[in-house]
């Protein structure tokens, strides 16, 4: 159901991009990279009441034709951004949310994996020759990108 | 999950994440310390051993397991009393050798591997075979040397973690067997 997934670092390098129709590549990184403006304007406009309620699920960052692009951010600053096909009216915010939580477990557990060191792209086996094994975190992304397509 | 000695009979739980970040850290250390896998395998025993020497004692004072009286009575004890104990789960005994000098630890869940994912550049790593050292050296402070290893592992794509227990010999005199 989404069409593109990206873990953004602290420092807003992608750590993780990936997306379903692989010729559109360029386009859905164009829009991730739109959306970090987004996302930094939504993190300091309610900066502080974002921190006390320790709300990390931005919303719906922008709307586009076809798109519709959402936001979360974890409290160490690293950021979670999923494109979604506007024509997916059953998807509720709150399925979004759980997405996003869901999303967010896989990252942790991948910064728990010994091997993995903190800032490297996520990358399962295979591209640029770097090797960090990911295959989890990989196969969840799959996974919510398959389901009702 | 695991547990640890409160110099009584009671033990104090810890944080799994934990144990498990801990010795991945220590995992990941060695690798970076060592230039091959074999390397590494082989100083994880070693500190598994030296680990299980002192372990022993600590297990007999809290245990209060008696004197076993042949191979697969011990199989039982490290099984169901003291994987319990340290590491909070219950290894299943299976694949006895004819003779029963060998036998299969196997381990569903291993608290060890739980946020691990092998990088393909260590196939050859054998990320828990601290285990093997502990047993080993455990079991040598209670005179029997024992060979331990593992020939399945869930991190190389197996069902489940087997390790293999084979019995040496019973070691006679008391005598601390110079390892190290």
């Amino acid at each position: 159901m989404a069409v593109c997934v990206a873990v953004i670092a602290k420092e807003n390098y992608p750590l993780y991009i990936r997306s379903t129709p692989t010729e559109n590549e360029l386009k859905f990184h164009y829009m991730v990279h739109t959306s970090l403006d987004v996302v930094d304007e939504k993190v300091s406009a309610m900066g502080k009441a974002l921190v006390d309620q320790r709300e990390l699920y931005l919303g719906l960052l922008y709307p586009t034709e076809d798109y519709k692009v959402y936001g979360y951010v974890t409290n160490s600053k690293v950021k979670f951004v999923m494109v979604v096909d506007s024509s997916n009216t059953a998807l509720r915010d709150n399925e979004i949310r759980s997405m996003f939580r869901k999303l967010h477990n896989s990252y942790t557990d991948v910064m728990c994996n010994p091997f993995y060191n903190p800032g490297d792209r996520i990358q399962s086996s295979g591209n640029l020759g770097i090797s960090l094994s990911c295959r989890a975190f990989d196969t969840m992304v799959t996974s919510m990108m398959i389901q009702v397509c | 999950m695991s547990r640890q000695a409160n110099r009584g009979t009671e033990s104090k739980k810890m944080s799994s994440e934990l144990f498990t970040l801990t010795y991945g850290a220590l995992v990941t250390q060695l690798c970076k310390d060592y230039e091959n896998d074999e390397d590494v395998n082989k100083q994880l025993d070693k500190m598994g051993y030296n680990i299980g020497v002192r372990l022993i004692e600590d297990f007999l004072a809290r245990s209060n397991v008696g004197r076993c009286h042949d191979f697969r009575e011990t199989a039982d004890v490290i099984a169901k009393v003291a994987f319990k104990m340290y590491l909070g789960i219950t290894p299943s005994i299976t694949n006895w050798s004819p003779a029963g000098d060998e036998f299969s630890l196997i381990l569903e869940n291993n608290p060890l591997v739980d946020f691990v994912e092998l990088p393909d550049n260590h196939s050859s790593l054998i990320y828990s075979n601290l285990l093997c050292g502990v047993l080993r050296g455990a079991l040598e402070m209670v005179q029997m040397a024992v060979e331990a290893k593992f020939v399945q592992d869930t991190l190389k794509g197996d069902g489940v973690t087997e390790i293999r227990m084979r019995f040496i010999r019973r070691i006679e005199d008391n005598l601390p067997a110079g390892e190290e």
